[in-house]
């Protein structure tokens, strides 16, 4: 192992900025930046929560935060990296994850905002077609529904005016009809 | 060999604990924690709370000591701080300033 190489290995968490101009071998945990001009790897198991920039950033693992190399950056099978990504070579492989904004060689610099407003933006496009969808399913939830229920409580009322259109000959309805009429015209009575 | 290497040209400023071996080249500040062996080799600088299994020093290190076993101060380290360990040992050219704390 040469001595311009650091490795952090599985079991280690390092909570602070790493800095240096030697190559960084990640295989545990940093929650803070690294920041070197020598080469870093992300191993499988690396998890960093803070922005890494180095000469070759070959990502393996997770990270959450922007993504700078000098020369490039590759994420490897299994990478999963939430954030920008800049480099002048930039090379992603089939099963790498990555949500952030890519900007490879030449155009100038990105400007941050102009990253945010499109990771910021980029959420609304999920949320409108979610809610496009629910739109959509609202909409047909409302129509077929709208066109269930309202001929439903349309044709329900003629129904049960229909249903008690027949009564009147049976004797029940005129019963009930009766002795209301009758009630109320005892207590009507008794009122007055 | 050690898993956690840091090697020299790099800076670590902040917190680092891992359940493997350490050895460090390069620059740390901050608080150092291992539950193995760490070894501070010759050049490295650690301005450092040191917690560890058995520790060998032969760079710079100012900070307190605390081993679960042995430190070893060997020849042209430098050592600023106290040592709370079951058992040291100060190699000749050693420098060292501290109080050594050897719990019995």
């Amino acid at each position: 192992m040469a001595n311009d190489v650091a490795v952090l290995g599985r079991s280690t968490h390092v909570r602070g900025r790493i800095t240096g101009a030697a190559s960084v071998e990640i295989a545990g945990r940093v929650d803070g930046e690294v920041d070197i001009t020598g080469d870093v790897v992300i191993e499988t198991t690396g998890l960093i929560g803070a922005n890494v920039s180095g000469r070759r950033v070959v990502v393996r693992g997770a990270v959450k935060g922007d993504l700078t190399g000098t020369e490039s950056i590759t994420l490897e099978d299994g990478a999963k990296v939430v954030g920008d990504v800049r480099a002048p070579r930039i090379a992603i492989s089939q099963g790498a994850l990555l949500r952030g904004f890519v900007q490879t060689a030449g155009g100038g610099n990105a400007p941050r905002a102009k990253a945010h407003s499109t990771s910021a933006a980029r959420p609304a496009i999920p949320a409108a077609r979610t809610s496009a969808a629910q739109l959509d399913q609202k909409r047909s939830h409302a129509e077929k529904p709208a066109a269930k229920s309202a001929p439903a409580k349309i044709a329900a009322k003629p129904a049960t005016k229909a249903h008690k259109a027949p009564p009147p000959p049976v004797v029940h309805a005129l019963k009930k009809g009766a002795k209301a009429t009758r009630r109320v015209g005892v207590l009507a009575g008794g009122k007055h | 060999m050690a898993s956690t290497v840091i090697g020299a040209g790099i800076t670590i400023d902040g917190e680092i604990t891992t359940d493997e071996d350490v050895v460090v080249e390069g620059t740390i500040r901050g608080k150092l924690t291992a539950k193995e062996s760490i070894t501070i080799e010759a050049g490295a600088v650690v301005e450092a709370d040191v917690v560890s299994g058995p520790l060998t020093v032969a760079g710079s290190l100012t900070g307190n000591i605390t081993s679960s076993d042995r430190v070893d101060l060997q020849g042209g380290a430098k050592v600023i701080g106290n040592v709370k360990a079951t058992r040291i040992t100060i190699a000749d050219g050693a420098q060292f300033k501290g109080n050594v704390d050897m719990d019995v």
